[in-house]
This record gives structure tokens, C-alpha cells and sequence, in this order.
């Protein structure tokens, strides 16, 4: 028995997070949240290859404030078994000893639950390395979830312990600190989101955000593409410093964005009557790192005629596609990181992930960690982190 | 800057409406906040209880009657009795608090004060306030961390009765789970007399993990028992094994009848409390059976 | 557990943080990355002050208990700090009344008949007998006063005795009364390190001829600073050390009983100007709205009546007695402990809110000249090491700076104003030009002694105690103060803060680092 947050159903939470959650955010980090703070049964793994993990350090990622706030799509629904233990980005200790590795060992998640997890015979997907794919979420001896973190059975990063299987669990070096290494679930997806985008040599690229995901993916761009120049598009004063070091050429406002693109391809710009300006000419690549209906517009908009826009972030608002017709363009999903093409070579996009966070300077992105009891400050912290000049907020569970 | 200008400013500036936050260089020289510490002194004011009479007997009470089938019964046990007393039960549901509260006579209603666990009732003012008005709650420190309770030792001094849980958590399965010391040294500190409840049923009809009874009006056993005195030089674990004992002595009371539950407990043989040696989903079952229902059968069968 | 002072950053979850203007306040965002001095928690006073006196005055360090020098027969001079000290004035009773009762009550014992207490004003003004009332209590006052309890006249023809010189040749005139009694027992309140020790007879007691060899322009620009009573750190101090030691050398006996109080500055109604701003409740939160709100509109009489009125619940740290330096050695610790903290580095512009009271307008108005005084005087000076503010830097101070003046207490003043300033800002040429005219000017001096005025050279001291400032900065800038008295005094004015960071732009560039001195209450920076 130990303690946990746990997500739970609450139609009425639900619906009055997604009609007035938007304007009272200090609501949703409170009353409105359908999420309580619980003594649970430890999951306890009777397979082998499974193990429990004490959490150490468990991110607040977009998606789980989107999922507090009712902004989630019901396409996850039968992804995921309430009630669960949300966190995905984690880094924690083993507590039982597993397939080499000892109890003890400092872990990262790969959070996917893919077949090999769930004990299935591997689908085509996790036969290639790209768990992401998987098509068996919902089969197997674990309850539906895409990922731990939304599986009812597994347990989550918000919680004290959680159970993991061995194709999960990659180990961390030593002189990594702790707070580097809860970013890098994140950085793998940066990694995957990279890749996907396919940036040609001296490309323009467009990464449209600059919370973590888009800082990371700067990174990640920087490190192990050939992009020309890298525009970021950042709302608040500590993203735009944290994505000028990170390797962004430009990093503009979201309003101005726009036109610093079009400045720097000589691109044409155009105003519709309705809807926001676009481009005739512009990026190479668009990444949209944040997911809302005016980030999609950007994307989409500011993207050359047979570019690609990749979403990195959950799209959360539709948007006009016309742009994705006329211009013919190419839209790219980026989920999670799996096995990745990397410079010729196949590497998983975890290690990939661990080589860069170890030289890179992250230090200082995880802006604040709170223990589990003080759920309701973190929530609150998260939900305006730009703002309060945080880049990620986390949950260290060992505390009381 | 007028004083529109000025309320904008402190509105924003401490984040009304959300929490406040600390400012990062400062948090080295801040002290943790520490939960559960919540003035509670207010809801023994005399307009406190009067409110809170009316709410119990006007309003807690008609509603767990309607919900659930209570019969009480041993309150003859308080007759001559001399407050403060310590009411100790079982503990396997929120009922639980409910259901002594209102089955309580006025007279030892209103000078009765429950303890509820800090880190649940009392980690956000609105269900603070709720809690200590509706129920005279005082915060527990259950943590183990902290000193457990300073206000229960106060409040026997000034005279309040005090509802205690010494399993210290809902059961998970209905049976009742060893017994923390914290009643037992209250009583014995301070000389106070220990009255053992027995609640059966509560379980079946409201257990962990659900806010509100089952439907059906489900029938739920109040049992009071004879008060313990703690003898001379008695110490708190003795005094727990005799709590513990008097319990066992109110279900088995309660499940047969008294004159075998006395004649069982003279022999040694009071069945435990703790239920029977077996699976989880046994003991479980065993525990979620419901009373048998006496008296006339509700007109309408569900 | 009371907690240090420390040095905040401040960032995007700071609230606005509280600058005391005058008779007024405000709240004020600062610039991401400023530095804000906070004080350390007020320590917990002492719950039995009455044994802690009876304590120190029975073991005392370097002497024998005071019983035992109080025999019958002899002449005892008691002196006691005046009114200028503690800021805001000390909820009665006042230590100082607590302190002379018990030594009264051992003069009584011991025989004593010639008692006299005598104010050490020095050049300050005249108590009124309510002031005095309040400050010793209704029974010494009764028993005492007018004629054994009255302020010191620096002016009196024949009241001052010349005691020796010291080897920098400074004449060493005190109060002749207190030269030659048997014994001098001093009262002191140590509020900041500037106070005690030597200086309490050597100053508190002395007239002109002695006060001019360290209140001058030369002694304050080397006084770095006159918080840091450190041989070699503040020459007004060695001055007063080689005095005191003239004094002692000449047979001048001094049982000096120094004290100390925490920093509880403000009463509880307004606990928020005690609190950290993150850590206001929202019951401080609603205060500070309501009194805000009370204060702008309140009509200025009501409102000045209602700072007048602010009583500290001051709580008393320490309670020491016997030898001079061994005492104040033990003083200073005591005051280091409640109001010292380190600072790394200084800045380029110091911001400063200069509160509604300061040691020479008690019961009075803060005229401009006194506004220089607390600001880049006091408050400047509330350093060790180095000035929190770079060579070169600029202050930017928050205070109406209204062109008012108390004609009682401050007469000089005023003609200091229009006359002496509107020539020139430069104290050496203030010194050198002015000073004798108005420190022998009779009609002040008339109104010193007959009336409640500051001597007339009094202002003077104001100044040059501003010396090391101007001395040191490029630029003084004033938010919200009245262009006309701010520009006789050359300074620069501003209406707005982030007004003043951008005319503080032409001496230090955009910008700048900032650090803002949070105080009442008192903080001393020690800066690396």
C-alpha cells in the first residue's frame, strides 16, 4: 500500500473542467480535478520480467494537464483503464531485481506497453523497434494502456511505486542527476519528432513552441540533423532564453512569427478575409510542439508548398486543412520514440535520448518538484509554468 | 494608483484564485507547509454547536436513517456515566462517524469532539471547515512523523468526549486491523474511562472506495459496550488488548446473542474480530454479508 | 526558529514586493533578476527583562556590580539616550525606564543623595516633559523632574569641562556636571551598530568644540561605514574611542548598561510591513489593502497623527552592563545577530524606501534635509565592507520630499534650505563656508536652549552625514518626490520606478542590476 494519485471517472469533474476550466485555471488544479491522492495496493508482478520501481522524479507532461482539464480526445478512451496512476516521464530505482539488472539499478521508462510487455507474440510494429506502433495496446494480461502512466494495472510515475517490464526499463549513468534524467522520456520523443521531420541539409525549420518538447526538440534538431536555420517560436521570456541556447537561430513571439518566416524565405504573405495570414513559400519543415488550434494554424501555414508539418504535440484543436490540400503538403504524427535511422545507423531513441542529455545543459529545466501531497500546487505550478518562467514541473514521490 | 489599481496589484501579484508560490531563491529559507494544522477551535464556540445540533439532528441524522437501516443498541451502558470519555470503534467506513454522532443522545452529543486524519480531512480549508463543523473534527497526525495529536489531550482537560479510531484507517476488507496505542495512552494519561462500539454492517453498506451507501437501506448495528476504567498503573498496550478484547466481545454480541457471546467470552473462545484465516475474496465475502433484516420487510422489495 | 536574513532574486513568481515612502507605502515590481536584503526573523525577546537587568547590573563584565559602586555620600550622574532612538518609539514601557528604575531603586538602597539624570542630547533638541514622561515612566519622572531630571544644555555658560585632548589633538569637552560626578552610569538602546560604546559620554555629553572634530565632512568621508564600528573601518568611531579613552584616562568613571531589541519594528495590525510579501496571509493581504487605502485618502494631519502614533512592540534582545568596550563588544554581537546577513557583490543602483521616521524628526516632520539624512545617510550606510551599490552607481530613493518644515524643531533648517543649499550641494564647501556662522549664531542657540529647536549647526551634521554618499554615487534619483525640493538638494526626480531605471540608464547603462535594501526592519549588509 502506498501512496498515489489516482485518475479517476467523474463525468460532472469532466464536464466542468472543459466548460469553464480554460478560464479558471486555479479551478482545475483544485475542485474540478478528478484526481485524488490515495493509499493504493502496490502492483504486484506475478510474470517474470516484470519488477517493481520506486520512483524517484515523475514529470507533468501536457498530456496529463490536457487529461485534467478535460481537454483530451475520447479516442483514448478505450486506451486507457481508469482509474490509473498518471506520470509516463519517469526516472526511479529498481526495487526487485530483473534480467540483469539488480535491485537498485537508477531506471528510465520507455513508457509504451507494447506486446512484448503485454506477453504477446510481437506485432509488426515491435518486431522493427517501433514500439510506438504498436497495434496490441488493449490485448494481453495488462489492462488497456497505451502506456504506464494509463493503465490501471501497472501503476504510474505519480505514485511511490510502479511496476515495469524489462523492455521498458533502460539504465541510467551514473553521473546523471536526477533531474537531467526525468527528461529523458521527453528527449527520446524530441529525438523521434527529429527524425520523423526527414530535415533535409540546410533546411528551414520552423518549431513552433518552446516548452519542453520544443526546447528538446531544438536539441534534438541541432544535434542530430543537418537543419540550416532553426526558428522557435516561444510565448515567455525564459523559453526564448532556454531555446537560444539550446541552438534556435531566430526566436521570435508568436505573433511575429509569421513574419519572421516570411523575411527569411522571401516568402509571400497573404490575409485571407477570415482566419489567420499565410504564406506563399516559407519552411521547410513546421513542427508544432504545442498542439492548440493557433500553433496548427502556424504550422500549416507558414510551410512551403510540398513541405512536411509534423505533430509533435497532441493535437487538441482542429484546424483549417485546407493548407495541407493546396500546398501538398505532407502531416506527419510523431508519437514516442522507438528505433530510430540515425546517421545510417538503427539506435533506439532512448540511448540516443541518455548520449544527449548527458552533454547537454539541461540543467535547471526542471524548475520545481513538489512531493505528491502538494498535488494541488503542482498542478497550478504546471498549468502556467511559461509564465512562472518554469519549463517543467515534477513530482518526487520519495518525500512524505 | 488608486484603489482599484492597488486590489489588481495584490490580486495578481499573489495569484488569487490559485496558489501562491515562493519565489525560487527564497525556498531554501521557507518552511515546508506543514498540512494538517488547522485551528479548529472555532467550530467549539457556542454558535458552532448550535449550528452543528441542527445539522446533525435535523439533517445528518434523517439522512442516514434514509439511506441505511441503523439499529442501536447498549446505550444504557451511559447511564450514570461521567464524561470525558473516549468512544473508541471499528472502523470500516465513512459511516462510521455518522452513525455515532447521531445515535448518540443530545447530552453526549454536543460535548463530542472526533478525530479525523489530518493528511485526509484537513489538507484544503474548504473540507476543513466542512469536517470540523458538521462533525466537532480535530485534525491526527497519522504521518507517524509528527507528535499525533496535541488538541485531544487539551480537549479531555476542558471536558469534550472524544470519538477515536484505533485502527487509524478504514479496513480494506471489514475486519477490524490491529490497534494503534494512541486512545489507549490518551485514556490512561489522563484517567478517562473507554467506551468500545462494535459497527457491523457499515462495511456492506458503505465500504472503502464509496461516497455514498449502497441503495437499499441496508441494515447497519450500532452496539455499545460497557465502559472500560483504566485500572491502577495500567499501561496503554494492556489497556489496548482490553479494548481490542471488548470489541470482539460486541460483535460476537451482536452476531449470536449476549448471553453466548458472554458465556464464549468466559471461556476464551470470543471469535476474533480480525475475520477468518483464508483468501482475500473470503474474507471479503464473509465481511460484505449483509445483516439479516428484523423487523418488517420495506414495502417495496428492491 | 528565527531565520537569517538572506538575499532575494527575484523572479516571475515574486509578488510585489513593499517600499515605504514617507508617511506612505507601496507596492512595487521590480525588474526580473534584482536583488532584494531581507533581515533576519525577529529573534524572540527576553521574557523576563526585569531579571535580565537585575542580572547585568549584578555581574557585570570589566567592573564591580553596580551596588557596589553606589555608596552614600557620592554624586551620581545618570545619563540616558534621548528621544532620537528607538525608531518607531518603544511600546511604554520603555527598556530605558525599566533600566533607570532598578538604578534608581540601588541609589536609593545605597545611600546615594546627589542623584541628577541628565538627557544626553548633545545638539539635539530639548525633550518636552510628556516626551520625557513616556520615556522614563510616571515614577522617575515624578520623583525626578524638573530638577533632577532634565536635558543637557550644551550651550550653558560654565556647563562644560574640558577633560584632556587626545593625540590627535581633539578637545574632549563633556558636561561638567558628569566630569565630576563619582560615577557616570550611561542608559543606552543600541538600535544600530552606529551606537554605544564610547560614543554615548563622548558624544552624548559633549558641546561644539568637541563634536567638530568628528562631525565633519573629513571624519564622515572615512567612516566606511559608520555602521562598521571596526578600528580603521569608521573614523567617527576611532574618534570616539580616543575620547572615551581621554575620559577614562582622567579618571572619569563609567558604568555604561547597554541594550538591544529585536526586530519586532511594526505592531500587529500591521504584521505585513513585519512579513516576507510571499508569506502574507490573506488576512495580511486584506490588511495591506485597507490600510493603503486609509492612508491615501486620510487627510494629512490625520494621517501623520497615525504614524506619529506607531508604537514597536519591541522585544529585548540582551541586556549587558559594566565596562565600556567589554560591554559593547557583547552589544554588537547581540545586534549582529538580529540584523546581520551576507551579500555577494554590489550593484549598480541601490533602491531605497525611505520610511516616515527618522532619528531627528520624533513627534516632528521629515523635512528634505532629513529625507538626505536617513536616505543616503542611514540607510546608505547600512553596510560593512563595501556600500551595497558600486563606485559610480546610482540610488534611487522612494519619498515625497515635501518642502515642509517643523519651525519649531527645526529652524536652522529651514534657513539652511534657502540659504546654504541654494548656493551649493558640496560639503566642503558647506564646511568651510557656512558651518561657524550657524553653529554661533545666537538666536539659534537662544531658541536650543529655551525652546525645542536643533542647534544650529544641526543640519549641517545632516549633510556631511550624507558625504560618503554623494562622495561615492553618480546619481541620486527620487521616486514620487517634489521636483522642487529635490532639485535644491540635486537630485534628479522621477514619477514612476521604471521611470527612474531609465534615467539611471545614462549613469549606468540599460539594464543595470538592482538591489533594494528591505528595510524597516533594520538589516546590515556585510558585502563580499
Amino acid at each position: 500500500m502506498s501512496l498515489a494519485l489516482e485518475l479517476y471517472r467523474s463525468i460532472p469533474r469532466y464536464l466542468a473542467a472543459r466548460a469553464i476550466g480554460g478560464r479558471a485555471p486555479g479551478l482545475v488544479a483544485g475542485p474540478l480535478a478528478p484526481i485524488r491522492l490515495v493509499n493504493r495496493r502496490d502492483p504486484e508482478p506475478d510474470r517474470p520480467g516484470w519488477a517493481r520501481v520506486r520512483t524517484r522524479l515523475s514529470g507533468i507532461c501536457g498530456s496529463d494537464l490536457a487529461t485534467l482539464s478535460g481537454k483530451s480526445s475520447f479516442y483514448f478512451s478505450p486506451l486507457v483503464s481508469l482509474p490509473f496512476v498518471p506520470g509516463h516521464e519517469i526516472v526511479g530505482e529498481l526495487v526487485d531485481e530483473v534480467d540483469g539488472m539488480d535491485a537498485g539499478t537508477r531506471v528510465v521508462l520507455s513508457p509504451v506497453l507494447g506486446c512484448l510487455a503485454r506477453g504477446l507474440d510481437p506485432c509488426a510494429a515491435c518486431s522493427a523497434g517501433l514500439t510506438g506502433r504498436c497495434d496490441r495496446v488493449a490485448l494481453g494480461h495488462v489492462s488497456p494502456g497505451l502506456q504506464t502512466g494509463y493503465c490501471r494495472d501497472t501503476g504510474g510515475g505519480w505514485g511511490r511505486i510502479f511496476a515495469a517490464h524489462r523492455s521498458q526499463l533502460h539504465p541510467v549513468p551514473d553521473p546523471m542527476e536526477d533531474r537531467v534524467a526525468v527528461l529523458v522520456e521527453p528527449l527520446s520523443c524530441a529525438v523521434h519528432t527529429a527524425m520523423r521531420a526527414s530535415v533535409g541539409p540546410e533546411a528551414e525549420v520552423l518549431v513552433v513552441g518552446a516548452g519542453t518538447i520544443g526546447a528538446l526538440t531544438i536539441l534534438a534538431l541541432r544535434e542530430l540533423t543537418q537543419a540550416g536555420r532553426v526558428t522557435a517560436v516561444a510565448k515567455h521570456g525564459a523559453q526564448r532564453d532556454l531555446a537560444r541556447r539550446l541552438g534556435a537561430t531566430d526566436v521570435v513571439e508568436p505573433g511575429e512569427a509569421m513574419n519572421a518566416i516570411r523575411r527569411a524565405t522571401g516568402a509571400l504573405k497573404l490575409r485571407p478575409e477570415r482566419g489567420p495570414s499565410f504564406l506563399l513559400g516559407g519552411a521547410d519543415v513546421a513542427i508544432d510542439c504545442v498542439g492548440s488550434k493557433s500553433s496548427l494554424d502556424l504550422s500549416l501555414r507558414a510551410t512551403a508548398a510540398g513541405g512536411r508539418v509534423v505533430l509533435s504535440g497532441i493535437p487538441v484543436g482542429g484546424a483549417d486543412l485546407t493548407p495541407v490540400w493546396f500546398r501538398e503538403l505532407e502531416v506527419a504524427g510523431a508519437y514516442t520514440g522507438g528505433t530510430e535511422q540515425v546517421n545510417g545507423e538503427a539506435r533506439s531513441a532512448f540511448d540516443v535520448a541518455i548520449e544527449l542529455a548527458s552533454a547537454a545543459p539541461l540543467e535547471g529545466l526542471v524548475g520545481a518538484v513538489y512531493p505528491l501531497r502538494d498535488w494541488r500546487e503542482a498542478i497550478d505550478h504546471a498549468l502556467a509554468a511559461g509564465r512562472l518562467g518554469t519549463l517543467k514541473v515534477a513530482f518526487d514521490p520519495r518525500e512524505g | 494608483m488608486g484603489a482599484w489599481g492597488d486590489l489588481r496589484e495584490v490580486a495578481r501579484g499573489w495569484r488569487w484564485g490559485r496558489r501562491t508560490l515562493v519565489p525560487r531563491s527564497a525556498l531554501r529559507h521557507t518552511p515546508s507547509r506543514r498540512r494538517g494544522q488547522f485551528p479548529t477551535g472555532w467550530a467549539r464556540t457556542p454558535a458552532a454547536k448550535a449550528a452543528r445540533e441542527v445539522l446533525l439532528a435535523y439533517g445528518l441524522r434523517p439522512l442516514v436513517r434514509n439511506e441505511t437501516a441503523p439499529k442501536i443498541h447498549g446505550l444504557e451502558n451511559l447511564d450514570g456515566l461521567e464524561g470525558p470519555v473516549i468512544f473508541v470503534s471499528n472502523h470500516t467506513s465513512h459511516l462510521d462517524a455518522s452513525l455515532i454522532l447521531t445515535s448518540l443522545p443530545r447530552k453526549w452529543r454536543e460535548k463530542t469532539a472526533t478525530g479525523a486524519a489530518a493528511d485526509y480531512f484537513f489538507d484544503t480549508w474548504w473540507r476543513s471547515v466542512g469536517t470540523a463543523l458538521v462533525y466537532n473534527a480535530f485534525p491526527i497526525d497519522r504521518t507517524g512523523r509528527g507528535r499525533g495529536t496535541t488538541d485531544a489531550a487539551r480537549m479531555l482537560d476542558e471536558g469534550w468526549n472524544l470519538i477515536v479510531f484505533p485502527e487509524g484507517t478504514r479496513s480494506q476488507d471489514g475486519w477490524v486491523q490491529r490497534f494503534r496505542t494512541g486512545a489507549a495512552r490518551l485514556a490512561v494519561q489522563h484517567r478517562v474511562p473507554v467506551v468500545p462500539i462494535a459497527i457491523r454492517g457499515a462495511y456492506a453498506a458503505m465500504p472503502k472506495g464509496r461516497n455514498w451507501p449502497r441503495p437499499g437501506r441496508l441494515p447497519i448495528s450500532v452496539r455499545f459496550g460497557r465502559p472500560l476504567q483504566p485500572e491502577e498503573g495500567q499501561d496503554h498496550r494492556s489497556l489496548t488488548r482490553r479494548m481490542f478484547q471488548a470489541v470482539a466481545e460486541l460483535f460476537d454480541e451482536d452476531s449470536t446473542t449476549w448471553f453466548e457471546a458472554v458465556a464464549r467470552a468466559e471461556r476464551g473462545e470470543t471469535p476474533a474480530p480480525s475475520g477468518p484465516d483464508g483468501p482475500r475474496w473470503l474474507r471479503a465475502w464473509e465481511a460484505s454479508r449483509p445483516l439479516p433484516r428484523r423487523g418488517r420487510r420495506p414495502a417495496w422489495r428492491r | 526558529m528565527p531565520r537569517p536574513g538572506f538575499v532575494l532574486e527575484v523572479d516571475e513568481r515574486t509578488p510585489p514586493l513593499l517600499v515605504h515612502e514617507g508617511e506612505g507605502f507601496r507596492l512595487q515590481r521590480f525588474p526580473l533578476g534584482s536583488r532584494v536584503v531581507y533581515p533576519p526573523d525577529a529573534l524572540p525577546g527576553i521574557k523576563d527583562v526585569g531579571a535580565a537587568i537585575r542580572h547585568a547590573l549584578e555581574n557585570p563584565v570589566g567592573s564591580e556590580p553596580l551596588s557596589e559602586l553606589l555608596k552614600p555620600g557620592m554624586k551620581l550622574t545618570i545619563a540616558v539616550d534621548d528621544i532620537s532612538i528607538p525608531l518607531p518609539p518603544m511600546k511604554t514601557p520603555d527598556i530605558r525606564q525599566k533600566v533607570l528604575e532598578q538604578v534608581i531603586e540601588g541609589a536609593a538602597r545605597g545611600g546615594v543623595d546627589d542623584v541628577k539624570i541628565v538627557i544626553a542630547t548633545a545638539l539635539h533638541r530639548r525633550m518636552t516633559a510628556d516626551e520625557i514622561k513616556r520615556m522614563v515612566g510616571e515614577r522617575v519622572f515624578r520623583s525626578f523632574y524638573p530638577r533632577d531630571l532634565y536635558n543637557f544644555d550644551a550651550e550653558e555658560p560654565g556647563a562644560l569641562l574640558e577633560v584632556g585632548t587626545t593625540e590627535e589633538g581633539e578637545v574632549v569637552e563633556i558636561s561638567r556636571r558628569a566630569a565630576e560626578s563619582d560615577l557616570i552610569v550611561y542608559v543606552n538602546i543600541n538600535l544600530v551598530a552606529m551606537d554605544g560604546g564610547h560614543k554615548s559620554v563622548a558624544i552624548g555629553l559633549a558641546g561644539y568644540r568637541s563634536l567638530r572634530h568628528h562631525h565633519n565632512v573629513h571624519t564622515m568621508l572615512h567612516s566606511r561605514s559608520y555602521m562598521d564600528p571596526r578600528p580603521g573601518r569608521s573614523a567617527i568611531h576611532d574618534s570616539a574611542t580616543r575620547m572615551g579613552h581621554v575620559l577614562r584616562d582622567n579618571g572619569v568613571k563609567i558604568f555604561t548598561i547597554e541594550t538591544t531589541l529585536n526586530g519586532e519594528t511594526f505592531p500587529s495590525q500591521f504584521g505585513f510591513l513585519n512579513k516576507r510579501e510571499w508569506e502574507w496571509s490573506f488576512k495580511d493581504q486584506a490588511m495591506f489593502l485597507a490600510a493603503k487605502r486609509a492612508n491615501d485618502v486620510a487627510p494629512p494631519r490625520l494621517r501623520r497623527e497615525v504614524w506619529r502614533r506607531i508604537e514597536a512592540p519591541y522585544g529585548v534582545t540582551g541586556v549587558n552592563a559594566g565596562e565600556t568596550e567589554a560591554v559593547h563588544e557583547r552589544t554588537l554581537a547581540n545586534l549582529y545577530r538580529q540584523q546581520l546577513l551576507e551579500v555577494d557583490g554590489q550593484s549598480d543602483v541601490l533602491v531605497l524606501g525611505v520610511p516616515y521616521v527618522g532619528p531627528y524628526n520624533v513627534n516632528s516632520i521629515m523635512n528634505p534635509i532629513l529625507v538626505h539624512c536617513l536616505g543616503l545617510g542611514y540607510l546608505f550606510n547600512m553596510y560593512r565592507n563595501k556600500p551595497l551599490v558600486r563606485r559610480g552607481g546610482v540610488v534611487i530613493m522612494f519619498h515625497p520630499v515635501p518642502w515642509e518644515f517643523h519651525q519649531i524643531h527645526h529652524p536652522s533648517y529651514v534657513d539652511f534650505f534657502e540659504e546654504v543649499l541654494a548656493e551649493t550641494t558640496d560639503p566642503k564647501t558647506i564646511e568651510s563656508k557656512f558651518e561657524e556662522r550657524y553653529a554661533t549664531d545666537p538666536w539659534y542657540i537662544h531658541l536650543y536652549r529655551t525652546s525645542h529647536a536643533y542647534h544650529g549647526v544641526h543640519p549641517f551634521y545632516m549633510w556631511y552625514w550624507g558625504a560618503h554618499a554623494l562622495d561615492h554615487v553618480e546619481d541620486v534619483i527620487v521616486v514620487g518626490g517634489d521636483p522642487r525640493s529635490c532639485a535644491r538638494m540635486g537630485y534628479r526626480t522621477a514619477s514612476s520606478f521604471r521611470d527612474a531605471l531609465e534615467m539611471a540608464g545614462d549613469t549606468v547603462g540599460t539594464g543595470p542590476s538592482v538591489t533594494y535594501l528591505h528595510v524597516p526592519p533594520l538589516a546590515i549588509a556585510e558585502v563580499r
